[in-house]
């Protein structure tokens, strides 16, 4: 699986702390929303920010409108006609079975486009709660929480991938969970770390006072303090899993041919490009690619516009 | 040769004349290409053929290169010649071997009673000469004298009765009492005398001496004083010795000075024996030049190879295919109209021309592969009718169509077949829904119940080649059969399986053939639509090697040519 | 610093308890019978029961697990079921050739991307500065397969410079065995490279600002001497934090890689394992893989104690 272009927080290795601030003293919930507004503002005003999401917004309308852009059935195999070069029948050429490359590609997008984001989307929920819940408690809790989580972070995703696929069958679900698992471990770091910071504050001292509950300090009154990380996470991680759900596809774990997955598209046609045939890899390549590099570019965008100094 | 015409060419040899003619007019300009195509349709041509000869034919002709003949001059002696396979899988232990990896390195140091060379011929190896009693169920081999084991012990009867013996035990877990079950059981070989092995039969069986050829490929013979740890020293009686062995790497050789066959002594020096864990990486090991003989490769994988000016392909007809099943005994397929209607939709001519690039023959739905001596080519070749796929469903009460589940596993050109066949069945309104996962859950337990390949409405299973029909016409369909995912039970069958079995003259096995192939084709339990060519490839300037579609490779008599 | 060491490694024997408990159960969701998987579909029920029997199989879960374990703590790794082999003999060679790749990749990468990070740092915003910034970060977005193909088409292929493959024969000589290896280190090269530049880029950027940096100049040393001592020093905090955690990736994730180039590492062997569903070599290569990663993480954290006094002085955990 490939690697987190993205910083961590600065002098954080695993199983260490950030070194904290000093504790300010103020009424920090009016200042977060100031705060939340001026970052959404420089947002939409970076041009990295903006440059990602016009590309995965190009790939999110493939995604949703691709049966009516595609210019041929993206499933219709015609044998005779396999492994023919682009041309102006078949912009992008065709594949091993004669199914026009150009319509694959763009009708590829809806598997990885629902994937990948749900996926993601598990592993921060995961995740957050862990890391809540680490941070808070610190203690007994924390070391014996924290070590499964660094079991989990050096188990090869290809363990999980292999497990999971014949557990539960190669489906889309089959894969969210297992990026969901892979990645939670990771996000569930960054949160800890940020929360081990946050609980020193104030606010949080007078909530315990006011004898909250714990799922109200925790959800209610830190997390919305550390969703700046959170976020970044999000985006961060969004770009792996589209990497690892490509990569699992062409180990064959992940989605299954015939479906017109870009990772399942290189890995049926790699070993042809040494005749030639570079085509059929070429082009879910670049869109690969191009779709992690957007998402790159937009959660560049989102750290710093959130995560100032 | 462009890989368009190579297709023109095949299609043309199969057409009858009245199509032929018709594609020379339209060659000649003397019809349109509208002209053409509404005529080719009405003699009987598929719309889709029609179309790709109608542009195939009407662009400038290729150059057509010649295509190279073998290559046949004498090789140079001496030096080191290297083959890549495919890497094994597992332990090297002649007794559980099961892949083609591993098989190749069997055959490097170890030898057989007999070869199956690749046009389905025995020679004599080990074994002299051999012939059966009155009625086939006691089988006499005279094993050749004055042969040496690499570690000096002389060969006699003895090693050859207890090696097979070995195998044939059902305790011992070997992989060749699939060949053996119902053939031979354990403690019914005896040597006879230091020159004579004995096989007494389970039964009657006129094809006894494949079951101890390479195709046997577990039955290299070794010494009888053997007991396990092969992969410590490689013990046979073959034109190779071994040099050193590295795990997942490779297996070099030299050759044997006291090989017994003094026209087949080694010609080069060395052999080197690479591994390659996927075909790509074998693919670019030729093209690269890292070896100068690739063992084995497919035609999906092996396009690179096909086109290239720096490998000389070597193809012949093999009995590899794939069994596309229909369970008998459940719906929808319980109507035999129904399995003959979804055996005529599928487009063998795709298959054949499109996805294997006319390296493959057709199959009629019958184990009996072209390349087999016994089989009845008179059979008429079953081909795709739409019309009258449509008419027998109707017949059989799902005129409109229905939907089903089609199960395999994500290996070789199996998907690709899986997908072909879905569209191909769209017109009959059968929809099929795909399931491909990898071997382990598909084959599962392997056993009724409890595995997808025995249990599923509609599956495909890989075989790989063997020398006679036996094992195929047996386990996958007679009603005892432990690979029978068909659940094909049908006493006609069965008996006549039992006397094609028996027969002992190649005239009585061809007629029992055309009675096995007729019924199957009424009955279609399952469709075999292509058993595809074996293809192996050298460097041009490389002449003398031998391969089988078992996944043998003798290099022996290879070399560079000057 | 010795209580933090011993602390940090009783917590890393836990966890690599907790990960054998893990690897164990997950290798029994694995489907099929362990000599069905290992004879094939096809062979004969008998055969398979015979298997099954020799290779005690049907113990239960308990005795297997402590049998396995207890094996590993003093050295016996047990037998590989498909190979008939021990494991370290199996393991052995896959992971001295990960190690091999991992090295020839790191020595590559390590320097050029902090001189190239330190680099863009200094030329912050600056057409420079753009090219390593976003070619890295493009490079990383490619996934690695794909940069294999590539580079196998132009140098081995195309231009004939360097082989196909990363195994070299047996017997090979360094040099050969470097050459052998220098297209998949190029590929992890491509893909690490962004990452790492971009780490040393934003530490050295900070410490360009800190009060340190400026002190030094003012006290008059030249630019060059500062960024010497001072800057280099600081941007190379993240940096190890990162390679280290890279290292984990190198020895166990490379199955893509190393299927591609034909190489007999340890993330290769691991796949395989999995495929057979051969317990003893799957648990025993994602142990070691576990302990190669957390003692690439232990070493990271204390070299980065050691360079950072803040943390070693200041805010323990």
């Amino acid at each position: 699986m490939s690697i987190d272009p993205q910083q961590q927080p600065a002098g954080a290795g695993p199983g260490s702390a950030t070194v904290a601030p000093a504790p300010e003293i103020s009424a920090r919930a009016d200042e977060a929303r100031d705060a939340r507004r001026e970052q959404f503002r420089l947002l939409r005003r970076s041009k990295t920010f903006i440059a990602g999401s016009l590309i995965l917004g190009f790939w999110v309308i493939c995604a949703i409108f691709g049966d009516l852009i595609a210019p041929d059935d993206p499933f219709a195999t015609d044998p005779l006609n396999d492994l023919a070069a682009p041309s102006g029948d078949h912009w992008f050429g065709t594949d091993r079975l004669g199914r026009d490359v150009l319509s694959r590609v763009i009708v590829g997008a809806q598997d990885i486009l629902l994937v990948a984001p749900l996926a993601t989307l598990l592993a921060t929920a995961l995740g957050t709660v862990l890391g809540l819940v680490t941070g808070y408690f610190r203690g007994a809790v924390d070391d014996v929480i924290s070590r499964i989580i660094d079991a989990l972070l050096a188990l090869p995703v290809v363990v999980l991938g292999s497990v999971a696929i014949v557990a539960l069958g190669p489906s889309n679900s089959t894969l969210i969970i297992v990026i969901g698992l892979a990645f939670a471990p990771v996000i569930a770091r960054t949160v800890r770390a940020a929360v081990l910071t946050e609980r020193e504050y104030e606010y949080v001292a007078a909530a315990r006072l006011r004898n909250e509950n714990t799922p109200y300090i925790l959800f209610a009154e830190i997390l919305p303090n550390v969703s700046g990380p959170i976020m970044v996470e999000f985006t961060v991680r969004l770009g792996y899993a589209i990497f690892a759900i490509a990569t699992l596809s062409f180990l064959g774990l992940g989605i299954q041919p015939p479906a017109p997955d870009w990772g399942v598209q290189i890995a049926e046609h790699y070993g042809l490009i040494s005749g030639g045939y570079w085509w059929p890899v070429l082009f879910p390549a670049l869109a690969v690619a191009s779709l992690v590099t957007a998402v790159n570019l937009m959660a560049d965008g989102i750290s710093q516009a959130f995560e100032r100094g | 040769m462009g890989r368009v015409q190579k297709r023109v060419d095949a299609i043309r040899a199969r057409s009858t004349e009245l199509e032929n003619h018709l594609i020379d007019e339209y060659r000649a300009g003397t019809i349109s290409r509208r002209e053409f195509v509404a005529r080719a349709t009405v003699v009987g041509m598929s719309v889709p053929l029609a179309g790709f000869l109608a542009t195939a034919c009407g662009v400038d002709r290729e150059d057509v290169a010649k295509v190279d003949p073998p290559q046949t001059q004498p090789p140079e002696p001496g030096g080191t010649i290297r083959t890549g396979i495919l890497a094994p899988a597992g332990a090297l232990d002649p007794v559980t071997v099961n892949n083609e990896g591993a098989l190749a390195v069997l055959g490097q140091s170890g030898e057989y009673l007999t070869w199956s060379d690749s046009e389905l011929k025995l020679r004599p190896r080990l074994a002299e000469s051999w012939k059966p009693n009155a009625d086939g169920s006691v089988w006499t081999f005279k094993i050749r004298q004055g042969v040496k084991f690499h570690d000096g012990q002389d060969l006699t009867a003895e090693d050859v009765a207890t090696t097979i013996d070995r195998l044939a035990d059902p305790d011992g877990a070997s992989n060749a009492l699939s060949v053996f079950a119902g053939v031979l059981s354990k403690g019914k070989s005896k040597a006879v005398d230091p020159a004579t092995v004995e096989f007494s039969l389970d039964a009657p069986n006129g094809n006894f001496p494949y079951l101890l050829s390479s195709d046997n490929y577990n039955a290299i013979i070794l010494p009888k004083s053997y007991d396990g740890d092969w992969e410590k020293t490689f013990v046979g009686t073959g034109p190779w010795k071994l040099d050193n062995y590295e795990q997942e790497v490779s297996a070099n050789y030299v050759k044997n000075p006291e090989y017994w066959d003094t026209s087949r002594r080694p010609v080069p020096d060395r052999h080197e024996v690479k591994f390659y864990e996927q075909e790509p990486a074998l693919v670019l090991a030729m093209l690269g030049n890292e070896v100068d003989i690739v063992s084995h490769y497919s035609v999906s994988g092996g396009k690179a190879l096909l086109t290239s000016d720096d490998v000389r392909t070597n193809e012949y007809s093999s009995s590899v295919h794939r069994q596309l099943h229909l369970r008998t005994d459940q719906e929808p397929f319980t109507d035999k109209r129904v399995r003959q209607a979804v055996a005529l939709l599928v487009n063998r001519e795709n298959l054949v021309d499109g996805l294997l690039d006319t390296k493959s023959d057709f199959g009629n739905d019958s184990p009996f592969a072209p390349a087999y001596r016994s089989t009845d080519k008179s059979v008429k070749q079953r081909r795709r009718d739409v019309e009258q796929a449509r008419q027998l469903l109707a017949d059989a009460g799902k005129g409109d169509g229905f939907d089903v589940q089609l199960d395999g596993w994500n290996g070789f050109e199996m998907p690709d077949y899986a997908q072909l066949v879905q569209d191909d069945v769209r017109p009959a309104g059968i929809r099929i829904r795909l399931n491909i996962t990898d071997a382990a859950s598909y084959y599962g337990e392997a056993t009724f119940g409890n595995s997808r390949w025995l249990d599923s409405n509609m599956g495909i299973t890989e075989y790989g080649h063997r020398g006679v029909p036996n094992v195929l016409l047996g386990a996958p369909l007679t009603s005892k059969g432990t690979w029978n995912g068909a659940h094909f039970k049908n006493k006609r069958y069965d008996q006549l399986v039992a006397d094609y079995t028996a027969a002992l003259d190649l005239g009585v096995q061809r007629r029992i053939a055309r009675q096995i192939q007729e019924l199957l084709l009424d009955e279609t339990p399952i469709i075999f639509s292509y058993f595809y060519f074996w293809l192996s490839g050298a460097r041009p300037d490389v002449s003398g090697y031998e391969t089988t579609a078992m996944g043998h490779i003798d290099a022996s008599q290879a070399g560079l040519v000057a | 610093m010795a209580r933090f060491i011993a602390k940090r490694v009783a917590l890393g024997l836990v966890t690599l308890w907790l990960l054998s408990v893990m690897i164990f159960l997950l290798a029994q969701v694995l489907p099929g019978d362990v000599a069905r998987r290992i004879l094939g579909p096809f062979a004969d029920q008998s055969a398979v029961d015979a298997l099954n029997e020799e290779l005690g199989t049907d113990r239960s879960l308990i005795t297997q697990y402590l049998d396995w374990i207890g094996g590993f703590v003093t050295g016996d790794m047990g037998e590989s079921l498909a190979f008939r082999r021990p494991v370290e003999d199996v393991l052995g060679p896959a992971l001295v050739n990960s190690a091999k790749l991992a090295l020839v990749a790191f020595i590559i990468v390590v320097p050029l991307a902090i001189l190239g990070g330190v680099y863009a740092a200094l030329k912050e915003a600056r057409p420079a500065d753009r090219l390593i910034s976003v070619g890295g970060l493009s490079a990383t977005a490619i996934p690695e397969f794909v940069w294999a193909v590539v580079l196998i088409l132009v140098f081995a292929l195309t231009l004939d410079l360097l082989p196909v493959t990363a195994q070299a024969p047996p017997g090979a000589g360094f040099f050969t065995e470097l050459k052998y290896l220098l297209l998949p280190a190029l590929c992890l090269v491509f893909v690490l490279f962004g990452y790492i530049a971009r780490m040393a880029r934003a530490g050295t950027i900070e410490s360009l600002d800190a009060d340190y940096t400026r002190t030094a100049i003012i006290k008059g040393l030249p630019r060059r001497a500062v960024i010497r001592r001072h800057v280099l020093r600081n941007s190379l905090l993240p940096t190890i934090a990162v390679v280290a955690t890279q290292l984990g990736y190198l020895i166990g994730g490379l199955v893509v890689i190393e299927v591609i180039f034909n190489y007999n590492g340890i993330g290769q062997a691991l796949y395989d394992a999995l495929q057979a569903k051969d317990f003893p070599l799957i648990q025993s290569a994602v142990l070691i893989v576990g302990i190669v990663y957390l003692v690439a993480t232990l070493l990271a954290d204390i070299a980065y104690s050691v360079l950072n006094p803040r943390v070693r002085l200041g805010a323990a955990e």
